[in-house]
């Protein structure tokens, strides 16, 4: 069986930087992978590779087998609605309410009875907990409200990959931790393979069967939890202790 | 000196980028114009917003260019020709040449253009751009072809009701302020002026029209994150569009001084 996410030699380049190079690996059905990293290395940028937002300077990715930038439109279209991302700036519709946020994908891409689609509506944000801000704005309703709603409207499709950027990103860690289990449970739930970045190494923990962290353009594949603290890379080591002192550090006022 | 010529020659570069790319955008706006499927109701959307927005500040600042364009021809002509019988051609052909469809497009563009610009530029740097992306959603198609309808109906439009709104003003103005009858207002009007003019202003019109949504997109998708990002967007696009009216208007008036 194929991978359901699998980079072959991409390299991502924005005008004469390389960000990201030679960069191999697959991701399976069903898996929760984490990436962490520190910031401006391009774990958003990989991301947005994988769901087809941003096209690869050189090499190949494939979702399930295919490869989104050599097919048919409609083929490509099929490829986009297997996938569902939470943003990092959470990309929330600012003039559209709550429930046409969810409604969004659906009116735009299927077929679906506006019935049916007010039928989704409640039903996704019912799950994420957030029924009673339908008739709201996203800048009316918290920094929490808006991290459910951001995943109430990815996975609106019912996609089976689902992306998440920075989901615990400024909140509080109670909200964190309640946006984790969340998606915890909604994985279980829809069975999908989901890959988020998070630099909340609890939270990483929590949500991870297999960790990796974008360094120098490199994609370090670090293994499950137990492997990834065991982990002899002194630039892992330094990243996931929080060490002040160390590789990644090298170039700034810090080590000097 | 190397410098000097370096950064000379990389700002060259940049503003040749910066033009390949606007073209590029404006030729694939264009091809999806003219392709289904078409976004009707988003096309009505951007209409209303671009007149409900535009025609009262229009209507209110040619009210008052009117004044001042009777008022200060009639105090130059009385001074020179101690008369002021052709002030009623002179205006109107002032106004219907140049007053009324540039001084609505310069409004339209300090409401609709920088509007444009803030709207896109915050949808870009906040992935809502992004989000369209993901979803197969051409940006292109989905957020610059509506307002690209709409900008050149509403052009249209703006121009042609700024011209008749100014004319009128100015015949009051010249009724009570210098005594000029409103038939003889309208015997020394045609004298000057014809229908046509009307046309060019409309064409004029269409034309700014055409331009404001392109040049504030552009922009807006290029804007940087941060709040600054934004306001440099709007700004930018703003000085840009000014420029392009008052150039793309002298060419026109150039090209229409054939036809009178
Ligand atoms: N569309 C783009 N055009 C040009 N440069 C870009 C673009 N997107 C990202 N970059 C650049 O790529 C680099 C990596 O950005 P990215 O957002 O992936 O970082 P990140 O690892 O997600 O950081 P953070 O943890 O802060 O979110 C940045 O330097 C950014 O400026
Ligand atoms: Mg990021």
């Amino acid at each position: 069986m194929s991978a359901t996410v699998e980079f072959q030699n991409v390299q991502m380049s924005f005008e004469e930087d390389v960000l990201l190079k030679n960069i191999n690996f697959q991701i399976h059905k069903g898996e929760k992978f984490v990436l962490i990293g520190p910031s401006g290395e391009g774990k958003s940028v990989l991301l947005k590779l994988m769901a087809g937002i941003l096209k690869p300077s050189e090499g190949k990715i494939l979702i399930e087998g295919h490869d989104m930038w050599n097919c048919l439109p409609k083929d490509r279209l099929a490829l986009l609605r297997k996938m569902g991302m939470l943003f990092q700036k959470n990309a929330l519709f600012d003039s559209l309410t709550v429930g046409e946020n969810v409604a969004f994908p659906m009116r735009e891409i299927t077929q679906k009875s506006e019935q049916e689609i007010q039928k989704q509506v409640k039903y996704f944000l019912q799950e994420v907990d957030i029924l009673h801000a339908l008739e709201l704005f996203p800048d009316e309703i918290s920094g929490g409200m808006q991290k459910r709603l951001g995943i109430a409207r990815a996975l609106a499709l019912e996609p089976g990959i689902i992306f998440y950027d920075d989901p615990t990103a400024g909140l509080d860690p109670i909200t964190s931790r309640m946006i984790v289990e969340l998606i915890l449970r909604l994985q279980k739930e829809l069975n999908s393979t989901i890959i988020a970045i998070t630099n909340d190494m609890n939270r990483a923990y929590q949500m991870a069967d297999r960790m990796a962290m974008v360094v120098d353009g490199e994609l370090i594949i670090t293994g499950n939890v137990g492997e990834t603290q065991q982990h002899k890379d002194p630039r892992v080591v330094q990243f996931i202790h929080g060490y002040l002192k160390g590789p990644l550090t090298e170039h700034t006022e810090v080590n000097a | 000196m190397i410098s000097v010529i370096d950064s000379i020659g990389l700002s060259v570069i940049k503003t040749v980028i910066m033009v390949r790319d606007f073209v590029v955008l404006t030729l694939r706006t264009l091809v999806y114009t003219f392709t289904p499927p078409f976004r009707v109701s988003d096309i009505f959307k951007q209409l209303y917003f671009v007149i409900n927005e535009s025609a009262p500040i229009v209507i209110f600042c040619v009210c008052s260019a009117a004044a001042v364009t009777i008022i200060e021809s009639s105090f130059h002509m009385k001074i020179i020709i101690q008369n002021d019988a052709l002030v009623p051609g002179f205006a109107a052909l002032l106004i219907l040449r140049e007053l009324g469809a540039v001084v609505s497009a310069l409004l339209v563009t300090s409401r609709v253009g920088a509007g444009i610009a803030a709207e896109v530029g915050t949808m870009q740097i906040t992935e809502q751009i992004d989000a369209l992306k993901m979803l197969g959603i051409n940006p292109i198609r989905f957020l610059v072809v509506p307002r690209l309808i709409a900008s050149v109906i509403g052009g249209v439009v703006l121009s042609i009701l700024a011209n008749l709104v100014c004319l009128y003003v100015a015949m009051l103005v010249s009724q009570y302020k210098l005594g000029h009858s409103a038939g003889s207002f309208i015997v020394a009007m045609r004298a000057f002026v014809s229908m046509q003019d009307l046309y060019f202003a409309a064409i004029k019109g269409a034309c700014f029209g055409f331009v404001i949504p392109l040049v504030s997109c552009y922009f807006g998708f290029r804007c940087k994150a941060g709040a600054e990002g934004v306001g440099l967007a709007t700004t930018n696009s703003v000085v840009t569009i000014s420029i392009s009216i008052i150039t793309i208007d002298f060419i026109l008036s150039w090209i229409f001084s054939y036809f009178y």
